[in-house]
């Protein structure tokens, strides 16, 4: 099969990409080797945040931001996007002096959307949250989709834009013959001018075929949801010094995250949970929010998720190889950089240059460093 | 019409269910007491807010999931019935708000 | 930590079997069962029966008090009231016992998950009042409660047992609907003469079929088109026989097609399983001994495959005499030969297994929703309808389009909409089951209280004591 563009990986960055491309006129490709949104972009936490991101990353995050607000409409699909605000909660005065320092630095960056909030305020918006709590500090845009939901937006957006998404299709080998791309897939072989890395854990392999070295290393962030509870915190809850993050949905459900790894097991495509974390994380989200206490958990999981030694994603040309280009170890927090990447990687395909400062997020970054 | 076919009243307890006082035997399961009672619905559907039923009795269905001395999601055909328990139809809908604050 | 040599999971007719023979042969051996008393669904009760007249249940009822009192005596450990949540093919096993979570550690692992009944998802099966026979069994056997008037639908030996048990005590009962289809009978009769080596078991099957029929209960043969009357409560059923539409008025209805392998266990633990096209349904893939894909972890009884309660006993003899073997306790010579008479036996069954595995097979009908608005996951409440579009939006996968209807994501985990998942994939991709597959199961294998979980620390398993 040809097209001008060959995207290894259905994940939303991929499938972001595809519908951007198709949108400006493109023949895309995506292969996937499970089936759409199997990894990382179907089952994260679906956070949609711009709060406490990384410097570098704030242009980008507050441009997919706005991308978020009206993406229903524009991709004619449920993303199960919901702007809630979130809030990270201050557990003690320490913590107020941790946001105190960072607005300062914001502020200086010309960042004004995180703003600090105090006891009253925090109890208004949470009035479930432990008196102990001091404080915190929100962002107004901030909310959650649905990550399987938002995939598939993306994927159908672009079908529906002439994109072929072929699932179980694994990339055996990858090589560049003259101006072409030639991909042997474990069903078809393809031809592209083009090909864009978004393998997510398996991206460094795809790297590796195109000529990149990079460190990425996989890991297995664990995540609990409950049966349906009473409704008590409409904002998506985060804190700042404790591993305490979770949201309840629409539905009631509540999603318990907080960042505790399992153990990923990427040769046979699956992970495995440590329960001796999951119970730490219970019993922090119990300690704020006692009501927790009565919720029963339904389902835990963890998928694979690629981490980058700085946690901060590759977006940008391969150093190695001409018209190849990577998006990919977003270390656990890319799922709101999907709809701005997807833009970014199209302008970088189709005209080469990008409206954003990509030197952060160069693959070889970290040629010189002694990790 | 659920019956039961003991005839004895030994070992007796009362529970509350839905502000009913009802009596069943140690050791019975709260589903089946609720049944001998009457008082078959265990839950309202969360979307469509229908009036659900113990449907397997065995564990399986999580139909029966009930509210027991404050406690919700409770599978009312494996718990068994104590003296003074509180059992509640289960109704958390889209729209149900908490109202314990003071837990 | 506190290791076993064995751990089983399930006190029914395979796991009290098993843990007989391996207590004999001296094995540390501990059984975790969720009920208060053993015996599994089968057997349930049938050591202290509520009911005045247990007697009244059957002699093979009365043959599980039997089993039950050597399985107390075995000297084997059973945990009454361990409701097993987690089990690692590293041999780990965390359970809420007092409510607590606590841990325990073994060698091997025998896995006796049992049997649920086949969903049928006729319309109107989610009213009040609609019920699985099993259901009426286990109220019976537990509890001594009963419904008057009831209708029982369906086919298959469960609900003519239970029929019959009601007749017995003198409970009414408005109507036998039976739907086995004409033409299973006439696909079934060719497999009968091999069958007939099983004579006894035909016997009793025939004999519960007399009984009915003697009592002068309505009894309406190859019943279709099946349909729960009521709008906020079973209200009757409706269904076509011989050509004719009938209305029987009842506020219970009871039905039954059949039995499946309970998934959930093997499935969160990802041993390997197979479509089983003879029985419908998904099994754990198991060798002659019950070893599964990982060698450690052994299955035994209907949960490896429906076998009956006879056939489970067999089978779970005949793990425990492997896991003895794998324990180095006997050898292997010693574990063939004390395994030849219940391997011969469970080879014996075969025919009559299929031969009711044919007879009875669910039909399409029952099995699979007919009218688009027909819930399929009564927990999401996901219709086929609301399936098929997820279906035609790209979701093939079952676990495609649980997450994106949320169909099998509630606290069900599956048990219920599972095999109709795999069941309309297959006939909407027109493809095997087995190409389909099923849902990514994980643990907890039930609901875990939070407060729970959070005070699990890992090392817990004065437990048992």
């Amino acid at each position: 099969m040809k097209a001008d563009v060959l995207i290894v990986g259905g994940g939303i960055q991929g499938c972001a990409t595809a519908y951007h491309l198709a949108r400006k006129g493109a023949s895309v490709i995506v292969v996937e080797k499970d089936y759409s949104g199997r990894h990382a972009s179907g089952v994260n936490a679906g956070g949609v945040r711009l709060l406490g991101r990384d410097m570098a990353e704030l242009p980008l995050s507050k441009a997919s931001m706005e991308l978020w607000q009206t993406l229903d409409e524009e991709l004619g699909h449920d993303t199960g996007f919901r702007r809630q605000t979130l809030i990270n909660i201050a557990a003690d005065e320490v913590d107020l002096a941790t946001l105190r320092a960072r607005e300062i630095k914001m502020h200086d960056a010309g960042f004004t959307h995180e703003r600090i909030i105090d006891r009253d305020e925090l109890r208004d918006r949470l009035p479930y949250v432990s008196s102990n709590c001091v404080g915190g500090v929100i962002s107004d845009l901030d909310g959650y989709a649905i990550p399987y939901k938002a995939t598939s937006a993306f994927r159908l957006a672009a079908e529906r834009m002439g994109a072929q998404v072929i699932e179980s299709e694994e990339v055996l080998s990858l090589r560049r013959v003259g101006d072409t791309w030639l991909a042997q897939g474990s069903q078809r072989r393809y031809e592209a001018e083009t090909v864009v890395n978004c393998a997510g854990a398996w991206a460094d392999r795809i790297a590796l075929m195109i000529g990149d070295n990079v460190p990425l290393s996989h890991a297995a962030p664990m995540l609990m949801i409950t049966a349906r509870m009473p409704h008590f915190a409409k904002p998506v809850v985060g804190a700042v010094s404790r591993q305490l993050s979770f949201k309840q949905f629409e539905n009631g459900t509540v999603l318990i995250g907080g960042g505790a790894k399992g153990f990923a097991d990427r040769a046979n495509n699956r992970t495995r949970l440590d329960y001796a974390k999951l119970a730490a994380a219970c019993r922090t989200t119990a300690e704020f929010f006692p009501i927790m206490c009565k919720a029963s958990i339904n389902r835990m999981w963890a998928g694979l998720e690629a981490y980058m030694p700085d946690n901060l994603p590759v977006i940008g040309p391969a150093v190695n190889a001409p018209r190849a280009f990577h998006a990919f170890g977003f270390s656990a927090h890319g799922f709101q950089m999907g709809p701005v990447v997807g833009q970014v990687l199209a302008d970088l395909v189709i005209g080469g240059q990008c409206r954003f400062n990509l030197s952060p997020f160069r693959i070889d970054r970290f040629d010189r460093k002694v990790l | 019409m659920f019956r039961s076919l003991q005839d004895d009243d030994r070992d007796l307890v009362t529970l509350n269910v839905n502000g009913q006082m009802v009596t069943a035997r140690k050791g019975q399961s709260v589903w089946s007491a609720m049944a001998v009672a009457g008082q078959v619905e265990t839950r309202k559907a969360a979307l469509s807010g229908e009036a659900r039923s113990a449907y397997c009795a065995m564990g399986v269905c999580f139909e029966c999931m009930v509210n027991i001395d404050g406690l919700p999601n409770q599978q009312a055909c494996l718990r068994r019935v104590a003296d003074g328990m509180k059992v509640l139809t289960q109704d958390i809908s889209e729209d149900t708000e908490a109202d314990d604050a003071g837990l | 930590m506190q290791a076993f040599d064995c751990a089983i999971v399930g006190a029914g007719p395979a796991g009290m079997s098993a843990a007989i023979e391996l207590a004999q042969a001296g094995a540390d051996v501990v059984v975790l069962d969720r009920a208060d008393r053993a015996g599994g669904q089968i057997y349930r009760s049938a050591a202290d029966s509520p009911l005045p007249d247990a007697a009244s249940l059957g002699p093979d009822y009365a043959a599980g008090a039997d089993l039950i009192s050597r399985f107390e005596d075995s000297g084997a450990k059973h945990l009454a009231g361990a409701d097993a949540w987690h089990l690692g093919d590293d041999g780990r096993i965390l359970f809420s016992y007092q409510g607590e979570t606590r841990e325990l550690h073994s060698r091997e692992m025998l896995l006796c998950p049992g049997a649920m009944e086949r969903p049928m998802p006729i319309p109107g099966w989610t009213l009040p009042g609609v019920m699985t026979a099993g259901a009426a069994q286990v109220m019976l056997k537990s509890d001594a409660v009963v419904a008057d008037g009831a209708v029982f639908a369906g086919s298959g030996p469960l609900l003519y047992l239970i029929v019959a048990q009601y007749l017995r005590l003198g409970v009414p009962v408005a109507a036998l609907v039976e739907t086995t289809p004409r033409q299973h009978y006439l696909d079934a009769a060719p497999l009968m003469p091999r069958a007939l080596r099983q004579l006894g078991q035909l016997r009793k099957g025939l004999s519960l079929l007399r009984e009915i029929r003697a009592s002068g209960v309505s009894i309406y043969r190859h019943a279709e088109n099946l349909e729960v009357l009521g709008d906020e409560n079973a209200k009757g059923l409706r269904f076509v026989a011989s050509g004719k539409q009938y209305e029987v008025a009842a506020d219970t209805v009871f039905l039954h097609h059949g039995v499946q392998p309970n998934l959930n266990m093997t499935r969160a633990m990802g041993l390997a399983h197979h479509w089983n096209s003879a029985q419908m349904c998904w099994q754990v893939t198991v060798d002659a001994f019950g070893e599964s894909s990982v060698a450690h972890v052994s299955v035994a009884g209907d949960g490896a495959g429906i076998v009956g309660a006879d056939g489970a006993c067999a089978a779970g003899r005949v793990a425990a005499q492997n896991i003895s073997h794998r324990l180095g306790r006997i050898s292997r010579a010693e574990r063939d030969n004390k395994t030849k008479s219940d391997l011969a036996y469970l080879s014996a069954l075969k025919p009559f297994r299929r031969f009711i595995d044919c007879l009875y097979r669910p039909t399409d009908a029952l099995s699979s929703p007919r009218q688009a608005n027909t819930l399929v996951c009564r927990c999401e409440e996901q219709s086929m309808g609301d399936l098929r579009t997820g279906f035609e939006q790209g979701a093939r996968d079952p676990n495609a389009l649980k997450s994106l209807t949320r169909c099998g994501m509630g606290p069900c985990q599956g048990r219920q909409c599972g095999h109709l998942v795999t069941g309309l994939l297959a006939q909407w991709r027109e493809e095997s089951p087995e190409a389909v597959g099923y849902y990514r199961l994980r643990s907890p294998q039930r609901l875990l209280t939070l407060d729970e979980l959070g005070r699990y620390e890992t090392v817990t398993a004065e437990a048992a004591e």
